[in-house]
């Protein structure tokens, strides 16, 4: 029996930006031959350069649009796929158009920050819509076997990615400690799924849950679910699991900290929903509770002293991977929508600020402390506008996204009767305005310290703001379609 | 079938104003933002005058719903706008004094550079004010909420090159975030327990046989107290009210003294039904209200700023009202509201064109004097100043009178609010009348060079009248100061009644607390008044006491401050101690700053910063000093300490989680 | 005996990933890395899975370790240098590792329940594991492919030298 034309259709965003992914690799390739040995420090030829890694920018960008297209067509075709390794159902589907919609808008904002850094692109491009296919497969995966490759698809191209300021130290050694530790924490992960397999006799994501529904849960499942728990909040970057990612992002190019720091998040987070509420994880309340509150602590608290704004935003992931885990101690059917709401509109913010930072820090990255960014309201009242905007929305206020994330998310928390968690989180949220303000505040009320160039919008920096922009502020204003559908999602699974 | 009045038109037309002089005001000429920004606002207000002559036609509450906004599984709330008697009277005071101060602040801004700016926040303002005021469930209220936090946060750091200003809109903003914390969670349990954040719905479950019954309504009402007490500025979170005076005075008479700080006497009085069911929820209100409404009048008496004096009397007066909401008498608090928007706008609008004529100086000790060289301000800041003082038959006397007899009178009141409010009905006009004295009597104190230069905020040479655009609102106001309260609090309790008492949705409510039978509810009767206790006290009796008591601070002050100006510096010296602990506004400042945000800076920077953080940070510049050095080389280095320590903080975590899992799963 | 022989070969592996660690010169790494292979598989055949044994031996002990020493040896890489220890490590890590490995033992031993494997219960002949192989596994096999790929891109990437560098030989 071969695989049918469904399971190809039920698999369209994945094989789409593989194949994009691999062409970029080959024009890249095709290229480097005929301008041979541009790779060796020349600087003659590099003008030209410049022109074939805008066109394989532009490849990339059809690529991931290719794949947004296809998570259209992918959406007509619910079930499963290869014998029950890939489940498409509007949850995958949901996760599928997040991560390609990000990376449409980090390809977008990449155009500027390749050329301003002289990074060669070939490769950085093809490395994200490789990773974008693991990601996608992550989410659509039901099977912890296809979960773990597809994760290790996602990790090893965003551990690759945070190497590529080649001529920065320090984002080499960003790259390498992300690796090492990241592989670390994978090896958790795989130990997991093995104890896994040996508690319930399978990796199949809905055979666990109805092992483990059906009689009493065997301690090994407990040990089981640890072990994965490790692994995967350690992608998320939830504490205690966290202490990675400052360094990290610090040192990662800052268009790739945007990408990384939303969508293999938002794949990971797929996968934790599956296997804490399709898996029926046991024991799950109390441990998320407590990593929800360590993260969000521990994130506010490391933000309110940093000077660096990459580092800054390190520290606020942190924070907002525990809000978003907060949804996962509440019940299924408002957690479940609660959290890929917040996913969403994290992604929107996040991606957009690291899109303002990408373009302002300049060659080099130069420009990334706090200070840099004084005065930033008047020379550029648009830049600093738009980052307000995405601020605002980190800090939670109205209108915004990131305040009906962090409504739906505690509104559920508090359904489940986690009063103490929700203090928490709200106390929390109250902590975290103070930092995101002074970045405000600094833009908009200090003179400028030095002078601290800031380069003209290009037009693809311009459409990525702009689409994170219009996103943020259409789930803040308007968050009753996407919430509906995110519902509707989690009604359809309970069932 | 009652008509649709396109209420989402009024804020919207805010929006407008905002988004065009937002937009566009950067290449327009003064003129033309002005147009644009009296032309919304002023459109806002016509309308709500419209609404007001259709209301009677009206069956109350009226609720226009625009579309459906959120639907997700059981919640649901919409675009929805309520108008009922209450809400038409905040529309009116709203959009009304609003205009007033965009013309004023024409003629106040005029000079300054981010014109267009100004008005576009002030028009964005006036938009989430009136969406606040006019949302028919709490989750749009809530936007609203923000929204005017947010203005605010804009409008206090408007000049922001200043470094005061910039602290004081970040304090703001931090400080109203501690309260919406409150008000938040308040929501949660409403949509836990309720299903909707609907008003109607909120009132119509809010009963004391719910699950959790009273206990619960009290946890509610005491999470929205802490909502209110922080846009209200109320103990313990008044701290960011007088440092918002940064602002441009028309925002501080606009925002921080007529409309957005009263918004939580608004939020308090619509859930008037949670707090009915609340009895301890309501004592606290009151308790509030009380010693916000002392604390912040000693306050005020040691201040010497213009604004300041008037800043710590908003909060006072704020204080005043929560005790008519947390005595029941929500009316009566409502009443104060209007009243108070029309004589502390005038205030501060006045005490602007005082400060425009001496070329910015703020200080009243400097001042002095100026009675006929500005009369125009004199006259209109007199009648603002005997209003607040609670002199009959102003404004204030009429409203102030009425709260502090329902204090005494009202079931859940006490003759200790009551003797607390006669108190510090007395402060009020002692340091009102203070600092009517210092600044239009006697000599001028002030720097004469200042006439030339000035600085601050305005730099016009010579003590001069403010130009007509500016007196106009002043005079509107002090008229309405002088007869807005002739309506009678008795009329006006009955206007608003049908809101408070006979809501539709909830017929009956528990009167027999008050002292009438759960029969007996008409619509029109105003059931609080009838609700008193059995206390003999002739109403004249409480009446005029409290008008001696503003006598006899119009008196002292005139003592000190015009006859015997030596006075009240060898006072001071004889209170020693705590002359000085009052003029440092009790320290609590510097309190909050020891107990609450040093810790938390000073924890997170040893903990976090030395203890984890810093000795990354130090690898890492190490690295970085030296960027052409080897990758390799980095690596290295770098794999000396860090990555082995934070394998070690990964494993220690994960073994804490294996630990934990094993425990959960033997149990 | 079955079980006397597993557990010996289980000390051995243990004892070489050890070994591995403490290791100075890189050539003892490897070669002690080729002991725990070694060893692993002689576990994979105890348990009745040849033909997983079998590609243990080839692909790693063979193939992948022979590699390995080639390019130590190709590098000329020295002796490590001995760099300063981590607290963290020594205090949190260690105890860290030991406390959550041993409690997994304990799990294992004491929770796995009483459905004793019996050998070759589970998949071993080389016509059943091609069978999941290229069947039902068939999705995860193929995607493996993208995974080495992105690895071999990704080492081209961090091994080339840096643009800005020129000629400069590693």
């Amino acid at each position: 029996m071969l695989p049918q034309t469904a399971d190809y259709m039920r698999l369209l965003p994945e094989i789409v930006l593989t194949v994009f992914g691999m062409i970029v690799m080959v024009m890249d390739a095709a290229a480097e031959g005929r301008g041979e040995g541009r790779s060796r420090g020349r600087s003659i030829g590099r003008i030209k350069d410049r022109r074939i890694e805008k066109i394989l920018g532009a490849v990339a960008l059809v690529g991931s649009l290719a794949a947004i297209t296809a998570t259209f067509v992918q959406a007509q075709y619910p079930g499963f796929a290869f014998w029950n390794m890939v489940q498409v159902d509007s949850f995958s589907v949901f996760f599928h158009f997040l991560v390609a919609a990000v990376t449409a808008v980090v390809i977008l904002t990449s155009f500027e920050y390749m050329e301003v850094q002289q990074i060669r692109a070939g490769e950085y491009y093809a490395l994200i819509l490789f990773g974008a296919a693991g990601m996608s497969l992550m989410s659509s995966a039901v099977e912890l076997v296809l979960v773990f490759i597809a994760l290790e698809i996602s990790s090893i191209s965003t551990y690759v990615l945070a190497g590529f300021r080649r001529r920065a130290a320090i984002s080499s050694e960003s790259s390498v400690k992300y690796f090492l530790l990241g592989s670390f924490a994978t090896a958790f992960f795989l130990y997991g799924v093995a104890l896994m397999f040996g508690a319930t006799g399978s990796t199949n994501i809905a055979t666990i849950g109805d092992v483990l529904r059906s009689g009493q849960i065997p301690l090994l499942a407990y040990a089981g679910v640890a072990l994965m728990f490790v692994g995967l909040g350690f992608k998320v970057a939830a504490a205690p699991f966290h202490i990675w990612t400052p360094d990290v992002y610090e040192g990662a190019p800052s268009p790739v900290v945007g990408f990384m720091s939303t969508a293999p998040k938002a794949a990971v987070f797929a996968v934790l929903l599956r296997i804490m509420f399709e898996a029926h994880a046991p024991g799950r309340i109390g441990l998320i509770w407590v990593v929800a509150a360590l993260s969000m602590t521990i994130g506010n608290l490391g933000a309110l002293v940093q000077d660096n704004i990459k580092r800054l935003l390190a520290y606020s992931s942190i924070a907002h991977a525990g809000y978003l885990l907060v949804a996962y101690a509440a019940l299924p059917d408002n957690g479940i929508p609660a959290a890929m709401f917040y996913t969403a509109s994290y992604a929107a913010m996040n991606v957009g600020a690291f899109a303002v930072v990408s373009h302002f820090g300049s060659a080099g990255e130069r420009y990334v402390t706090l200070g840099d960014y004084s005065g930033l309201g008047r020379r550029s009242p648009l830049l600093a506008a738009t980052l307000t905007i995405f601020l605002l929305s980190l800090i939670g206020i109205p209108i915004t996204g990131g305040f009906f994330a962090k409504f739906y998310v505690f509104s559920a928390a508090l359904q489940a009767n986690l009063v103490g968690l929700v203090i928490v989180g709200v106390l929390n949220s109250a902590v975290g305005a103070y930092y995101y303000l002074r970045i405000i505040v600094v833009m908009y009320m200090r003179e400028p310290q030095q002078e601290v160039p800031v380069a003209r919008i290009p037009v693809g920096l311009g459409f990525a703001l702009a689409i994170s922009l219009v996103t943020t502020i259409y789930l803040g204003v308007l968050p009753g379609r996407v919430l509906e559908y995110a519902s509707r999602t989690a009604t359809a699974w309970m069932r | 079938m009652t008509p649709n009045l396109h209420l989402w038109l009024i804020p919207v037309l805010a929006l407008i104003g905002a988004a065009i002089n937002g937009l566009f005001g950067k290449r327009f000429s003064r003129q033309t933002v002005v147009a644009v920004a009296l032309l919304f606002s002023g459109a806002a207000f016509a309308f709500a005058l419209w609404v007001a002559s259709q209301f009677s036609s009206l069956t109350t509450p009226h609720i226009e719903t625009l579309a459906t906004w959120i639907r997700a599984g059981e919640f649901r709330a919409d675009f929805a706008f309520y108008l009922d008697q209450l809400s038409l009277v905040m529309l009116l005071v709203v959009t009304g004094v609003g205009f007033l101060i965009h013309i004023y602040s024409v003629g106040y801004m005029w000079e300054e550079g981010g014109f267009y700016r100004f008005f576009a926040y002030l028009n964005l303002f006036m938009f989430f004010m009136l969406t606040l005021v006019l949302a028919s469930n709490y989750l749009l209220m809530f936007i609203g909420w923000e929204g005017v936090g947010l203005a605010s946060y804009l409008l206090i750091g408007f000049w922001f090159t200043k470094d005061s200003a910039a602290a004081a809109g970040k304090k703001a903003f931090i400080v109203n975030r501690i309260g919406d914390f409150g008000f938040l969670i308040a929501l949660f349990l409403m949509i836990q327990h309720f299903g909707s954040l609907d008003f109607a719905q909120v009132a119509r479950g809010a009963s004391p046989a719910l699950p959790g019954g009273e206990a619960l309504l009290t946890t509610i009402g005491l999470l929205l107290m802490v909502g209110a007490a922080g846009k209200s500025a109320q103990i313990p979170l008044y701290v960011w009210l007088p440092d918002a005076m940064e602002g441009p005075t028309p925002v501080s008479a606009l925002i921080h003294a007529a409309t957005m700080v009263t918004a939580g006497v608004y939020m308090v009085s619509r859930s008037h039904v949670i707090f009915e069911h609340a009895p301890g929820a309501m004592m606290v209100v009151a308790i509030i209200g009380t010693l916000t409404a002392l604390f912040a009048a000693t306050i005020g008496m040691c201040q010497t700023d213009i604004k300041k004096v008037l800043a710590y009397s908003t909060v006072s007066q704020l204080g005043y009202m929560f005790i008519a909401c947390g005595v029941g008498a929500f009316s009566a608090g409502i009443f104060h509201l209007m009243t108070h928007a029309f004589f502390k706008g005038l205030l501060f609008l006045a005490a602007g064109s005082v400060i425009h004529a001496v070329g910015g100086e703020q200080d009243m000790r400097k001042m002095g004097g100026l009675r006929t060289k500005i009369p125009w301000t004199f006259w209109t800041m007199t009648a603002g100043t005997f209003a607040i003082a609670g002199f009959p038959p102003l404004a204030g006397f009429f409203s102030k009178d009425a709260i502090l007899f329902k204090a005494f009178t009202s079931t859940y009141g006490s003759w200790i609010y009551w003797a607390i409010g006669v108190f510090t009905a007395f402060l009020t006009s002692f340091y009102m009348f203070r600092q009517w004295f210092s600044t239009f009597f006697g000599e001028y104190r002030g720097d004469d060079r200042a006439d030339f230069h000035g600085h601050g905020e305005h730099g016009h040479g010579g003590i001069h009248e403010s130009p007509a655009v500016m007196l106009v609102p002043l005079v509107i106001l002090a008229l309405l100061s002088v007869c807005g309260g002739w309506i009678g609090s008795e009329r006006f309790d009955k206007f608003l009644a049908p809101a408070f008492h006979a809501s539709e949705f909830t017929p009956v409510v528990q009167h027999g607390a008050m002292g009438m039978g759960p029969d007996t509810v008409v619509p029109a009767t105003p059931v609080l008044p009838t609700g008193r206790r059995d206390v003999e006290v002739s109403e004249t009796l409480l009446t005029g006491i409290s008008v001696a008591a503003a006598l006899l601070g119009f008196l002292l002050a005139g003592q000190l401050y015009y006859r015997r100006r030596d006075l009240p510096g060898k006072i001071a010296r004889a209170l020693g101690g705590f002359y000085e602990t009052v003029l440092h506004k009790y320290y609590v400042d510097k309190i909050y700053a020891a107990v609450f945000v040093k810790p938390l800076i000073e924890g997170s920077t040893k903990l976090l910063w030395h203890g984890i953080d810093r000795d990354v940070i130090d690898a890492s510049i190490d690295n970085s000093a030296d960027g052409a050095r080897e990758v390799s080389d980095a690596v290295r280095h770098m794999q000396s300490g860090n990555i082995r320590s934070y394998a070690g903080w990964v494993a220690a975590g994960a073994a804490l989680v294996i630990l934990y899992m094993v425990w959960v799963g033997t149990r | 005996m079955h079980l006397i022989l597993f557990l010996a070969f289980g000390a051995v592996c243990v004892a070489g990933a050890v070994n591995l660690l403490v290791q100075k010169h890189p050539i003892n790494s490897a070669l002690s890395l080729v002991v725990v292979m070694g060893s692993l598989a002689a576990e994979y055949l105890l348990l009745g899975a040849e033909f997983v044994a079998a590609v243990q031996v080839i692909v790693y002990a063979g193939a992948v370790m022979v590699l390995f020493v080639f390019v130590i040896m190709l590098l000329n890489a020295g002796e490590e240098e001995e760099t300063k220890g981590s607290r963290v490590a020594m205090i949190f890590g260690i105890p860290g590792m030991l406390v959550g490995s041993l409690l997994i033992a304990w799990v294992l031993i004491e929770h796995s329940g009483n459905k004793s494997l019996a050998a070759g219960a589970l998949p071993g002949p080389p016509k059943t594991i091609g069978w999941l192989l290229f069947h039902d596994y068939l999705l995860p096999f193929e995607v493996t492919s993208v995974l080495v790929l992105i690895a071999i891109m990704g080492a081209v990437v961090l091994a080339a030298a840096p643009a800005s560098a020129g000629g400069r030989k590693d």
